[in-house]
């Protein structure tokens, strides 16, 4: 008796989608959909366009499924497509800033009702630039190398906005937060 | 915080992300598109194996087969025979048909046999690619 959809790992529904399994796909999505969903609003994309952008790097995804050879999740994967689409699609739109813009001096504590560290509400502090290379790096796993060339950036440039929105972060984020003013501790 | 402890809280941070609470719909929704545009390749891929299988039946029936040469031997020559009447009343089946729809003037400009043939050969592998693709996907 075949395995239940929801008792398949990863990879098993990954090899079936790539023979044409739509149903197999159709439970990666429900599985991933919404950290997919997740990192393009923290990238910085609105509610449906974040929500198209997931819905054709998912598309795009079971098209490439036999290029998925379990060697990461298959989250981390569709999140790669997803952010390379995102990038894409703002290209069209805008240039990326490359100067480091001033930075904000709001650093109130970024928590969400229940007191816990809230990350969404942090990265509105940052610049959209900040924002975009910091979830690149730090959500879809690109490297510095991968960023500068998805957003047609200076290797510098990049590890200039990274670190700057890290600063911004800790200085949210970290638990003493708020009490001490700017805590930017750079190890 | 250090930048040693902050990075992986940062990496752990962006690891964790809520059950949105369209999910199901979200994973309907893409679902669907997988559904649709698979339909419209199946459609195209059907209408581009019945263009070629037309093109192919048309032009295997304007062939000069040559079998019923006078140097051949006696059996060669009933079996020319035959094979060329058996074509000229498949010939005559399928150009009634195509004039049926309205194509008995298909014709394709100053095109040589040969290359003809290959057109045809080209759609038959389309229809067959078509085959598989439509049982991949039954499958």
């Amino acid at each position: 008796m075949p395995k239940a959809l929801m008792d398949q790992h990863d990879v098993e529904l990954a090899a079936l989608a790539a023979a044409g399994g739509r149903r197999e796909f159709g439970e990666l999505v429900r599985r991933h959909g919404s950290a997919v969903r997740s990192l393009l609003r923290r990238m910085g994309a609105q509610g449906s366009e974040a929500d198209d952008v997931a819905q054709d790097a998912f598309l795009q995804a079971f098209e490439k499924c036999a290029e998925f050879r379990g060697e990461g999740t298959f989250a981390a994967w569709v999140k790669r497509i997803a952010a390379r689409l995102y990038l894409k699609r703002k290209a069209k739109d805008a240039r990326y800033v490359a100067e480091i813009e001033p930075g904000e001096e709001d650093v109130a504590p970024a928590r969400d009702q229940a007191g816990l560290v809230d990350l969404d509400e942090a990265l509105k502090s940052l610049s959209e630039t900040e924002r975009l290379c910091v979830s690149l790096c730090h959500g879809a796993g690109l490297s510095h190398p991968e960023i500068a060339a998805a957003m047609n950036l200076p290797l510098g440039t990049v590890k200039s906005h990274v670190k700057r929105g890290l600063d911004k972060l800790r200085a949210r984020l970290s638990p003493d937060a708020g009490q001490s003013g700017r805590s930017t501790h750079v190890g | 915080m250090s930048a040693d402890e902050f990075d992986p809280m940062i990496e752990r941070l962006f690891a964790r992300s809520p059950q949105m609470a369209d999910a199901t719909l979200f994973a309907a929704e893409v679902e669907t598109k997988l559904h649709s545009s698979s339909r419209v390749r199946t459609a195209a891929l059907t209408v581009a194996g019945l263009i070629g299988g037309i093109i192919a039946v048309k032009e295997s029936m304007n062939l000069n087969l040559h079998l019923s040469d006078s140097q051949a031997p006696v059996a060669g020559r009933v079996i020319g025979q035959g094979l060329q009447a058996a074509s000229v009343n498949v010939q005559s089946a399928v150009g009634s048909g195509l004039s049926q729809l309205g194509l008995s003037d298909l014709t394709f400009g100053s095109m040589g046999a040969m290359q003809m043939f290959w057109i045809a050969a080209g759609a038959l592998i389309a229809v067959a690619a078509a085959g598989v693709v439509r049982l991949s996907q039954d499958v």
